[in-house]
C-alpha cells in the first residue's frame, strides 16, 4: 500500500468516526427527549404498540436491519402501511412475503403532479409493504419524496404554513425506510433536518401519532445503523 | 463580447466587472437587482454603505455610472419591465451574482446564456450545501462554471471546473467564503476560454451526480470537525 492510499484510508476512517460519534450523540439526545414529541396522549393513541415504541426509543443503540427482509422482490403484507411502519420502526417481525401480483409502474411525471390527498392515497396503496420503497425500480419515487420533503415541506413546517400532516409523515417514514437500502446520507439527513425543526413545528405532527411514532423509531434506529 | 454582471449588490457587481473587463474585447455592464425587494431607502442606504467603505469601489461606481455601464432594476428580474430593459442591453452573456433563480425568458435574453459559478464539482454535486457534502464524502471541493438552464445545476454546457482544496479552512463559513471568492477570477477564465479557438464544452452529465439539499446542523457540525481535523481531500 503506498503512502497516499494509506493516508486516504486513515482519513476516511477518521471522517467515519466523526460522523458516527455525532450520530450516536443525536441518538442519546433522542433517548432523553423523545417524550417531548410523543406525549402521553400520543402514546395512548398507539394502543398495543405503545410499549414497543417506549421500549425502542428508550433502549440503548440498536438497529434491526430491515433491508434483510426485502426488497429484491415486490413484497406484500397483511397489515396496513401504518402498522407495518410501526413494526419495522420498533423492530418487531414484519410478516411480508413476495407478492404474486406486482403493481404497475407509477409514472414519475404523474406522481409529481398529485395533490397531497391523492399522493397519500397512492403511497398508502403502493407501499402497503413499505420495504418496497427500497427497491431499485422505486428510486425515482424515493428521490422525489426526498426532494419534496427538503424543498417544500421543510419550509412549510418552518414557517408555520398549512400542510398535510399525513402526507409529510408518510414521506418521512418512506424516506427513513429507504435510507439503509440506498446507503445514501442525504436520506438520513432529511430526517436530521426535520428532527432539528423548532418543537413548535414538530408538535403539529402529533395529529397522526402512529406515523409520528413510527418515524421517530425508524430515525432512532438509523442513527445506530452501521456503515454510514 | 458584451457581458452583464447580474448582481444582488453594487459591491459584488463592481468586484466581478472589474476583473472581467480586464479581458480584451469584453464590454461589461452591471445589472443591479433588488433581489429581496427592499424599500428604496433601505436598499440605497445598504448599497452605499457597502460601496463607500472603500474609496476604490466608490471611484469605480462613479466610473460605471457615468459611462452608462450601470443598470438599476427596480422590478423583479422576471417581470416584463426588467426583461425589456435587459433585452435593450443586447448582451451575449450574463454572469450570475445575485441570489435568484432564473426563469427561461430571462435566460433567453442573453445570446449565449447565463453563466453560474457553482461552488461544487459538477456533474457530481448539484444543489445546495455542496461544499459541505463534498467534505463529508471526502471528495475534492471546487467551483464549476457552466451555463444554467431551467433546472437546478443541470445546464449541460460546462466551461471549466477548478479544484480548490479546503486548505486552511477550519469552518464551513471560511470554506464557502474561499470558494465564493473565486467567482470573479473564474468568470474571467471562463470568458477567456469561450473566446479561444477550438473551445469545446464539457458535458454536465446529470445522471452521474446527485442533487443535494440544505445540510442539517448535526452534519454541518461533523463537517466542521472534519475540517478542523484536516482529514479532507487535497
Amino acid at each position: 500500500m503506498d503512502l497516499e492510499t494509506a493516508r486516504s484510508k486513515s482519513a476516511r476512517a477518521e471522517r467515519q468516526t466523526i460522523l458516527h460519534t455525532a450520530l450516536l450523540e443525536r441518538r442519546a439526545e433522542l433517548r432523553q427527549g423523545w417524550r417531548r414529541s410523543i406525549t402521553a396522549e400520543c402514546l395512548e393513541n398507539l394502543d398495543s404498540a405503545a410499549e414497543s415504541v417506549k421500549s425502542l426509543l428508550s433502549a440503548q443503540d440498536v438497529f434491526h436491519d430491515w433491508t434483510l427482509a426485502g426488497s429484491h422482490h415486490w413484497m406484500d403484507c397483511q397489515a396496513g402501511l401504518a402498522e407495518c411502519l410501526l413494526s419495522i420502526g420498533t423492530g418487531q417481525p414484519t410478516r411480508c412475503w413476495a407478492a404474486v401480483v406486482v403493481p404497475t409502474h407509477v409514472s414519475f411525471v404523474a406522481f409529481k403532479k398529485l395533490s397531497s390527498k391523492d399522493r397519500v392515497a397512492t403511497l398508502s396503496l403502493r407501499y402497503r409493504c413499505p420495504l418496497n420503497i427500497g427497491g431499485e425500480g422505486e428510486s425515482e419515487i424515493a428521490e422525489e419524496l426526498l426532494r419534496q420533503l427538503m424543498v417544500t415541506d421543510r419550509v412549510k413546517l418552518k414557517t408555520g404554513a398549512e400542510f398535510d400532516v399525513d402526507d409529510i409523515l408518510l414521506k418521512l417514514n418512506l424516506v427513513a425506510v429507504a435510507a439503509p437500502f440506498k446507503r445514501d446520507l442525504r436520506f438520513l439527513d432529511a430526517l436530521n433536518c426535520f428532527y432539528e425543526l423548532p418543537p413548535r413545528s414538530l408538535s403539529r405532527l402529533r395529529r397522526n401519532p402512529r406515523l409520528l411514532a413510527a418515524w421517530l423509531c425508524l430515525y432512532a434506529q438509523l442513527l445506530c445503523a452501521p456503515g454510514w | 463580447m458584451r457581458v452583464a454582471v447580474i448582481s444582488g449588490s453594487l459591491a459584488t457587481g463592481i468586484r466581478i466587472a472589474s476583473e472581467v473587463e480586464r479581458l480584451p474585447g469584453v464590454e461589461v455592464v452591471i445589472v443591479d437587482c433588488n433581489v429581496r425587494m427592499w424599500s428604496p431607502l433601505f436598499r440605497w442606504l445598504r448599497e452605499l454603505a457597502l460601496v463607500l467603505k472603500s474609496f476604490r469601489l466608490a471611484r469605480k461606481l462613479w466610473s460605471y455610472a457615468s459611462s452608462g455601464k450601470l443598470v438599476i432594476l427596480d422590478h423583479p428580474l422576471d417581470e416584463s419591465e426588467s426583461l425589456e430593459r435587459l433585452k435593450s442591453l443586447q448582451c451575449d452573456i450574463g454572469l450570475h451574482a445575485a441570489n435568484v433563480i432564473y426563469r427561461q425568458p430571462t435566460i433567453d435574453v442573453f445570446r449565449l446564456g447565463i453563466l453560474n459559478s457553482h461552488i461544487g464539482i459538477l456533474p457530481e454535486y448539484r444543489g445546495r450545501s455542496v461544499a459541505e457534502w463534498s467534505i463529508l464524502y471526502g471528495d475534492p471541493t471546487g467551483v464549476t462554471v457552466f451555463f444554467i438552464d431551467g433546472g437546478i445545476d443541470t445546464g449541460p454546457r460546462i466551461i471549466l471546473r477548478e479544484f480548490i482544496p479546503p486548505r486552511d479552512c477550519r469552518s464551513v463559513r471560511s470554506l464557502k467564503m474561499k470558494l465564493f471568492g473565486f467567482d470573479a477570477i473564474l468568470y474571467r477564465q471562463a470568458l477567456e476560454a469561450l473566446a479561444s479557438n477550438g473551445f469545446r464544452y464539457s458535458h454536465n452529465e446529470v445522471s452521474r451526480g446527485k442533487r443535494y439539499y440544505v445540510m442539517s446542523k448535526i452534519f454541518t457540525k461533523s463537517v466542521e470537525n472534519i475540517l478542523q481535523a484536516g482529514v479532507v481531500s487535497s
